[in-house]
């Protein structure tokens, strides 16, 4: 019994092997389906319950490894608590890179962060600004290597 | 804001989700191959080794992050560097699978146990033997320098740490720190799959070895092409 848990195992070892090569050929090609947001052309939109949120990225086009301001713009209620952006990429964790925002103006707030590059090369990654004790909206776009 | 301590508990635990995640598709391949390429020969030693090289460049890293504060003019200076870098474990992993399979008429790089006649060969296999645990250490280290998202995101908290730290000593200190968090944090995983590689148990390992050498041949193709391409 033990061998046959062991050679699953091994198995499941050689195959990571293979599929190591084989997903990233498939993501590279072609624009990911979930994307919804051009972010090179311009503010994003979203809603989270009445509150319409606005998510820019300057400089554009927006590239990953370099230095980005994310501008959150809120129409209709003020948050009580400042909200905040978490980057990652759409079905697989990069580990927690957050942008801390800060007002800078009436219903703007303000941050600054990096996109990282993925070696796979995959281009997809996703903004999702949080609003404490209200909710998340996610904004999923590409970047450029 | 978080505290040193909770930043330092958070990059660890963040360390050990991307291991089990993301560290074991992306760097599991080479773990696995360096397992396969000890031929069933205990291989705590030389992975803990690897592991180790490995967490050294991250804490250097970090340490260069926390001291200037900033993560895109480290990683712009390390850019081509990391490029070679991925060509590299390509061409070692192509080499140890083409070895394990005895492709080579070198044998393995690493340890294996060829036996050369002559003063000058023995001399060459006493020290590559020697050499062939101890040689995990710098290929760790070296193979820390891949280019890797979790790792770049660490590198940011670190960059960032090192930003509100009061000097650049102590910016480096914090980074350094964040980063070793964030590598023993990936440390498990890949000794994992180290571990679940290690093919001491298996009698008629033949069969097995060749298809592994095909894949690794593959697997060090996709790396260099990947390099290339970066």
């Amino acid at each position: 019994m033990k061998l046959v848990v062991k050679a699953t195992l091994l198995m499941a070892i050689l195959c990571l092997m293979t599929f190591a090569i084989c997903p990233t050929a498939s993501n590279s090609e072609g624009k990911p389906k979930r994307v919804d947001c051009d972010v090179h052309a311009g503010p994003c939109s979203g809603s989270l319950e009445d509150i319409q949120i606005t998510l820019d990225v300057e400089p554009k086009p927006v590239k990953a490894m370099k230095d980005l301001t994310f501008t959150v713009t809120f129409v209709g209620e003020k948050p009580v608590t400042n909200p905040y952006i978490d980057l990652g990429m759409p079905g697989m964790n990069m580990g927690r890179n957050r942008v801390i925002l800060k007002p800078a103006g009436d219903l703007v707030y303000r941050g600054e962060g990096v996109i990282v590059r993925c070696p796979s090369g995959r281009r997809t990654w996703k903004a999702k600004v949080t609003v404490p004790d209200v909710g998340a909206v996610e904004f999923v776009f590409d970047v450029i290597y | 804001m978080l505290s040193t301590e909770t930043i330092y508990f958070v990059i660890f635990t963040s360390g050990l989700a991307v291991g089990f995640g993301h560290c074991i598709g992306m760097c599991g391949p080479i773990v696995a191959s360096l397992s396969l390429n000890l031929k069933g020969r205990s291989g705590l030693i030389p992975h803990l080794l690897y592991n180790g090289g490995r967490i050294t460049t991250y804490g250097l890293l970090g340490g260069v992050m926390g001291a200037t504060g900033s993560f895109t003019l480290v990683t712009a200076r390390i850019a081509s560097l990391q490029k070679i870098v991925l060509v590299f474990a390509g061409i070692i992993i192509i080499v140890m699978g083409l070895a394990m399979a005895g492709w080579l008429p070198l044998g393995s790089i690493f340890g294996d146990h060829y036996n050369p006649e002559g003063l000058l060969s023995r001399g060459f296999r006493r020290l590559s033997e020697t050499k062939s645990t101890a040689t995990y250490y710098p290929l760790g280290m070296l193979l820390g320098l891949l280019p890797c998202g979790p790792v770049y995101t660490a590198l940011i908290a670190a960059a960032r740490a090192g930003m509100e730290a009061q000097s650049a000593l102590r910016g480096s200190l914090i980074g350094l720190g964040l980063m070793l968090s964030f590598g023993l944090g990936t440390v498990p995983s890949l000794l994992l799959v180290a571990k679940l590689a290690d093919l001491g148990w298996l009698k008629r390992r033949d069969i097995i070895y060749k298809v592994s050498s095909i894949l690794m041949v593959i697997l060090g193709i996709y790396f260099v092409v990947k390099g290339i391409r970066y």
